[in-house]
């Protein structure tokens, strides 16, 4: 018998792991690609071609060069958050009103002055967006991290399906969901809360 | 304190300002004017660096602007922009002491300067400074964006077009804010615009631009009275009409004087003025001719001895002609020392009063030029 608490945990952490990761990455990513509109097209260009991969066709893959385990999983979360997680980047950061680069720059904020004080807390939200798109993106394809020896919720699943055992099945399946829709509840609870009073209001006049 | 020596800045082959020679001393406000794409902002932005010239050097007080650090050199120049630019996700007083942030101020002196602005620009701190910009009226946020300029006490200010889109009566209340304001901190602003009558309200010296050239740097006074050419003066006629010396007595009146005919009995003559708010009425007869005048000092003094106005008007009434020369009606009040004065036409018919007042709104519209005209 599969001890479910425990599998939820290493899904969850695979999951973060992989997102996390993501973020590392991709908000750099998203930023510096603001500086040239070509160069923001090409890396989206790539991300977005890698999410029409196939999931099981990029594990596989994964799985040949870096061996069996967790980590060709993680890479393989870690590719499919990109896209999300840059885009919202991207957008959030370019979305935001040259007025107020203009006044920022014209009161001496140096280049890290303005991503740290202005970019970067008004862009978060749309940031926080792209996070909960991937994050419960990712919850779905961990499941399928067992075929490559991944841990997680997959096992139970998978076996359950071998075994034509539908307890088993829904032993795996049911938290994997729960999983995902807890997720997307609480990241859509943390970008409210971390949209700035002043947004709330400005949202709130325009409608 | 500022030179500007021989400034272009060319966008590839466009020319937004052209061999522009200009010199801003301490304490002075200098407003740049011109219309829409003639390089105002332009030539705002290169002071501070946000646009570097194409030829031509930028001095400030004898220091060549290319040879100090931008990031440095902005903090040291307030600056309004165009479009307030106020940073949504900052409270009012976080976007006051922007700069006083950046140069590192402990957060107890910054938090006192917020205040101390906020007060200054008549803003009750504790009802505003947590405030977000959104939760401010368009006039509310413009004071916060002037206010943000000032934060650090710089000792020059750009500003471009700060009461852009504003109502003119608010518009109005921050001119005097920044003129008294300048006066009293001794700040040296150069200030964009492209209304003549700020302009020439606030300005020392008014600079008109026209095509990234300037065509005349002058006083509002010069301006006004000598404007260099054709596209000046046209820039400037609405306020030139209003000259005092053109003015007749008919425009600066009050149209509508208080009257009452001779018949009229004390006691209703007093309810009238009291609901009218007027010290002095004017007897008239039924044709509209000017018989007298009683104010309020003779009712006072009569009341027992008459029952009627025509018993008590002072008949000796100095008065002018509709067609006099306001100028000379306003030498007239003030040589006399008159209160007021009835306008009267060739048969003595009464057409207007001219009061201290509209000696006053009169003088105003010259200098400001006429909201009405
Ligand atoms: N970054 C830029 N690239 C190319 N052309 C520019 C740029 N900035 C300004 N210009 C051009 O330079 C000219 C002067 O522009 P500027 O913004 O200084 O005008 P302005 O006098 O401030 O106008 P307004 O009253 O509309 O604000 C315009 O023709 C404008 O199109
Ligand atoms: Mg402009």
């Amino acid at each position: 018998m599969y001890n479910i608490w425990i599998l939820t945990v290493q899904h969850l952490g695979l999951t973060l792991a992989g997102v996390g990761l993501a973020i590392l990455i991709g908000v750099p990513i998203g930023y510096l690609i603001t500086g040239n509109r070509w160069v923001a097209q090409l890396v989206m260009g790539f991300t977005d071609m890698m999410q029409t991969i196939p999931a099981l066709a990029l594990l596989a893959l994964l799985m040949l060069w870096m061996g069996l385990g967790d980590t060709p999983l993680v890479v393989a979360l870690l590719m499919y958050s990109l896209l999300p997680i840059v885009r919202n980047s991207y957008v959030g950061i370019m979305g935001i009103d040259g007025a107020l680069i203009e006044a920022a720059k014209g009161m001496g904020m140096t280049r890290w002055q303005l991503l740290r004080m202005v970019q970067l807390p008004i862009a978060l939200p749309v940031i926080m967006s792209g996070v909960r798109v991937a994050t419960v993106t990712a919850i779905g394809i961990a499941a399928i991290g067992v075929l490559i020896g991944a841990g997680g919720l997959g096992a139970p699943i998978w076996r359950g399906m071998q075994q034509m055992n539908t307890a088993m099945i829904l032993s795996g399946a049911v938290p994997a969901a729960l999983l995902a829709v807890a997720s997307d509840a609480g990241l859509s609870k943390l970008e409210q809360a971390i949209t700035p009073r002043g947004f709330r209001n400005i949202a709130s006049q325009n409608t | 304190m500022v030179i500007f020596k021989a400034v272009s800045k060319h966008y590839n082959g466009h020319i937004a300002v052209k061999n522009l020679n200009l010199n801003v001393k301490e304490g002075e406000f200098v407003t740049l004017i011109g219309p829409s794409g003639c390089g105002k902002t332009t030539t705002l932005k290169m002071v501070n660096r946000l646009v570097e010239p194409t030829e031509g050097d930028i001095l400030i007080n004898g220091r060549n602007i290319r040879d100090t650090d931008p990031v440095a050199l902005r903090r040291q120049i307030g600056y309004v922009i165009q479009q307030i630019g106020l940073f949504p996700h900052m409270t009012v007083e976080e976007n006051i002491t922007v700069v006083p942030t950046l140069l590192e101020w402990p957060a107890t002196k910054r938090r006192a300067r917020g205040h101390e602005l906020l007060d200054m620009a008549g803003m009750d701190p504790v009802i505003y400074a947590n405030r977000y910009p959104s939760e401010l009226s368009g006039g509310q946020q413009q004071r916060i964006g002037v206010l943000r300029a000032l934060a650090a006490d710089p000792p020059l200010i750009l500003m471009d077009e700060p009461f852009g889109a504003l109502d003119p009566i608010s518009r109005e209340v921050l001119q005097d804010e920044l003129k008294s304001l300048q006066k009293r901190l001794h700040k040296t602003i150069i200030f964009v615009t492209h209304d003549m009558d700020e302009a020439l309200k606030l300005a020392d010296r008014v600079v008109v631009m026209r095509e990234g050239e300037v065509i005349q740097e002058a006083t509002p006074e010069e301006l006004l009275r000598k404007p260099a050419d054709d596209f000046v003066a046209s820039f400037v006629g609405k306020s030139r009409r209003n000259d005092s010396k053109l003015l007749i007595v008919e425009q600066v009146m009050q149209p509508n004087p208080v009257t009452v005919l001779p018949s009229v009995g004390l006691a209703q003559c007093l309810t009238l003025m009291k609901r009218k708010r007027v010290d002095t009425v004017l007897v008239v007869d039924e044709e509209g001719v000017l018989i007298g005048g009683v104010s309020i000092e003779t009712l006072d003094r009569e009341h027992q001895r008459a029952y009627r106005i025509g018993e008590i008007a002072d008949h000796n009434l100095v008065t002018v002609l509709n067609s006099t020369p306001a100028k000379d009606a306003f030498d007239l009040m003030v040589g006399d020392q008159l209160k007021y004065l009835p306008v009267v036409d060739e048969h003595r018919h009464l057409r207007g009063l001219v009061t201290r007042t509209s000696m006053v709104n009169a003088m105003a519209s010259v200098v400001w030029g006429d909201e009405n005209d």
